[in-house]
């Protein structure tokens, strides 16, 4: 990359956390002293470099940094150490609808908006009628936007900050908010200007889209990048990250019916491919390989192993355990392993799952592993939790329009895939 | 360093470098300029926005200030009866509160301008300096309109107009700077202060006591009249009287403290917002 849009070279990024908001008093009296405050560090020694036209996403989880590698490229604060380095005309298409005011109509806030996002009058006058078109709001164009619903909200303002015609657009979150139809509306268009030239950097916890979209993805991960590099592998090591750090965020169907510690405890578990390589991402209809051990603390018969698969939104996509296998005696201090295969039949998107030992009556729960978090990469649009591999077929039936009916009809005759 | 406006670099693209030092003056100044057109559309929003939700609308900007002039019409010509030469002294208190009112509501809005705009702030970037002037910009509508009250108001007491009038334009455009310059040192001080804003309110409710708003300069003690002077609003205030109900003689020397505390606040005010403009954002 000879002449990078983006460069940020050692980029470092420090907060002062005080204890209490200073005031005039507190900081007159502590004048010379150090007063109580923690440094804390939201970026460090971070390199990146975006070329133009690239589509670059970045990732990772809440409080690693994200927000403030944004907030530089954007030029509302300074790096506390290295330098960043930004050629062309930023959009930041951020919050959409910031600097929105309620009272305003659309058609005084599409003025307004353009003028923050440093649009002349002139070239918003230009633009008006395609910023009104791409956001499906004509009808209420002369209505206070305080009437709008969050959708035309948030089109309007994805409209105005994608006709500044940026050099860069930076996304952040954008794609999460608005309905299906006009998530792929601006998706097309982020590919269409992208085609222009426009290099894209997108912030986001949709994988879905960063995905779809992006050349290359950047994971940060407690201010440090991590990894630079191809969209498959960074979301798989963005979910390992996630699996080492998640915490037992809430109690599975078939977790329920009393604990019992002691009795016997996992103390690992893998999400592998059939080949045994470990994988926190799986194409739909992959076989998954999960594998626990454990260690027997007091004798059990027949234990049940179990296995509960739940959706990034929390819906149990499936669960199901050994029962009525016998599975033999366990002695204190023996070792065991338990294998489960799997086939991810889910939609593309973020999955957890969670593997049991209960009693052999399902009464008791001996030891869980998980959540372990993993990604499906299915068919791009297809949403929901399982993938019924849709078929589709629709075409026009020819001859049954009035009139010109042939005619129309063989013009659009299906072509093809 | 940082943003740097449209043509400042070759093919004219803009180019932002961000290493931790604040930019050049000359730049800085540059990237306020051309900030203009956003100060007039948010200013423009502000002024009308206020009026949007009342069903009498921007009547209210003027049927305020003309209560208030006719209050004082009534109070001090037939309530209080002060010498103040041969103007009413209606019109001479009215005269001294369109500045005043002007500048005491503007520095108090503004000051925590940068604050009130993180929002906004956190995530695009423009000047933070647009934040305290958009109120400076937006509070000129209500200054015209009571500018145009105190005109009336002269006319209808009798008090003659002349060339005198010639002063309004640049009275008005040394309060705005005034405002302006005190509008941008406070907001800056207040994103690390918090006390600031309730300081200013203060702050405020001494100062009008201190101007010779409600009372003719030449009234207060001679001991004080120096200290008074040293005011930089005494200087504005006598100026709108100049041009209409005409002010004592001499002014113009009050004028000396204003400009002194102009070049002053300025020089501060553009120093505060250079070296800060990329960090207030930090502590928000």
């Amino acid at each position: 990359m000879s002449d990078p849009v983006i460069a940020l070279r050692g980029v470092g990024k420090r907060y002062t956390k005080y204890e209490d908001q200073p005031s005039l008093v507190t900081s007159l009296a502590h004048i010379g002293r150090r007063s109580r405050r923690h440094k804390l560090w939201a970026l460090r020694n971070v390199d990146l470099e975006v070329g133009s036209g690239e589509c670059v996403g970045v990732i990772g989880r809440n409080g690693s940094g994200k927000s403030t590698m944004l907030q530089m490229l954007a030029g509302v604060t300074m790096p506390t150490e290295g330098t960043v380095r930004v050629r062309g005309r930023i959009a930041p298409l951020v919050a959409v609808g910031v600097g929105f005011h309620p009272e305003l109509t659309g058609r005084e806030n599409v003025y307004l908006n353009g003028t923050i996002l440093g649009l002349t009058r002139p070239q918003i006058e230009e633009r008006f009628d395609d910023i009104v078109a791409f956001a499906e709001v004509a009808d209420f164009i002369d209505t206070p936007v305080k009437f709008y619903s969050s959708g035309m909200f948030v089109r309007l303002g994805f409209a105005v900050a994608i006709h500044t015609e940026p050099d860069i657009l930076l996304v952040d979150e954008v794609l999460a908010v608005g309905d299906f139809a006009f998530q792929m509306k601006c998706f097309d268009r982020m590919q269409q200007i992208r085609e222009q030239g426009t290099t894209v950097l997108v912030v986001t916890h949709n994988l879905n889209s960063v995905r779809a979209m992006c050349d290359r993805v950047a994971l940060l991960h407690r201010g440090q990048l991590v990894y630079t590099g191809d969209p498959g592998e960074a979301i798989s090591r963005y979910h390992t990250i996630m699996g080492e750090h998640r915490e037992l965020e809430r109690e599975l169907d078939t977790t329920s019916g009393a604990w019992s510690p002691g009795v016997a405890s996992i103390d690992s578990l893998e999400v592998l491919r059939p080949d045994g390589a470990e994988t926190g991402m799986v194409g739909t209809g992959d076989e998954l390989l999960v594998r626990v051990e454990g260690t027997v603390l007091s004798a059990m018969r027949d234990p049940v192993l179990g296995v509960a698969v739940t959706a990034a939104n929390g819906a149990l996509a499936y669960a199901d355990t050994s029962f009525g296998r016998p599975s033999g005696e366990f002695a204190p201090g023996d070792r065991f392993t338990g294998e489960v295969r799997i086939r991810a039949k889910l939609v593309t998107g973020s999955f957890s799952l969670v593997v049991t030992l209960r009693s052999s009556n399902l009464d008791t729960l001996y030891d869980r592993a998980g959540p372990r978090t993993f990604w499906v990469g299915g068919r791009r649009l297809a949403t929901g939790i399982s993938d019924m591999e849709a078929d589709f077929r629709l075409q026009r039936l020819p001859g049954t329009a009035a009139g010109t009916g042939v005619a129309a009809a063989a013009e659009t005759e299906p072509t093809g895939a | 360093m940082a943003a740097a406006a449209p043509g400042t670099t070759p093919a004219n693209v803009p180019e932002l470098l961000l290493d931790g030092r604040a930019e050049p003056m000359g730049r800085y100044l540059r990237a306020l300029w051309d900030s203009r057109q956003l100060v007039a559309t948010l200013a423009r929003k502000d002024f009308f926005v206020r009026y949007r939700r009342a069903s009498l609308g921007v009547l209210w900007a003027v049927g305020l200030p003309l209560l208030q002039a006719l209050v004082f019409t009534v109070i001090f010509t037939h309530v209080i009866k002060i010498r103040t030469g041969s103007s009413s002294y209606g019109a001479f208190v009215f005269a001294g509160m369109v500045p005043w009112s002007y500048f005491a509501s503007t520095v108090s809005g503004a000051s925590s301008a940068v604050v009130d705009g993180s929002s906004m702030a956190s995530r695009i970037y423009f000047p933070r300096a647009v934040l305290p002037l958009v109120p400076v910009v937006a509070n000129l509508y209500s200054l015209c309109i009571t500018v145009t009250i105190l005109l009336v108001l002269c006319l209808v007491l009798g008090v003659h107009l002349g060339l005198a009038l010639l002063l309004l334009p640049p009275a008005a455009l040394l309060v705005a700077v005034l405002a302006a310059s005190l509008a941008m040192v406070n907001s800056a001080l207040h994103v690390y202060f918090r006390d600031m804003k309730f300081l200013v309110q203060a702050v405020f409710a001494v100062w009008i006591y201190v101007t010779p708003v409600i009372y003719p300069l030449r009234l207060a003690p001679a001991s004080l009249r120096t200290a008074l002077q040293c005011n930089p609003m005494t200087g504005i205030v006598e100026m709108f009287r100049a041009a209409t109900v005409g002010a004592d003689p001499g002014w113009q020397v009050s004028l000396a403290a204003t400009g002194v505390a102009m070049v002053v606040l300025v020089a501060l005010a553009l120093f505060l917002h250079r070296r800060y403009d990329r960090l207030f954002t930090d502590l928000l």
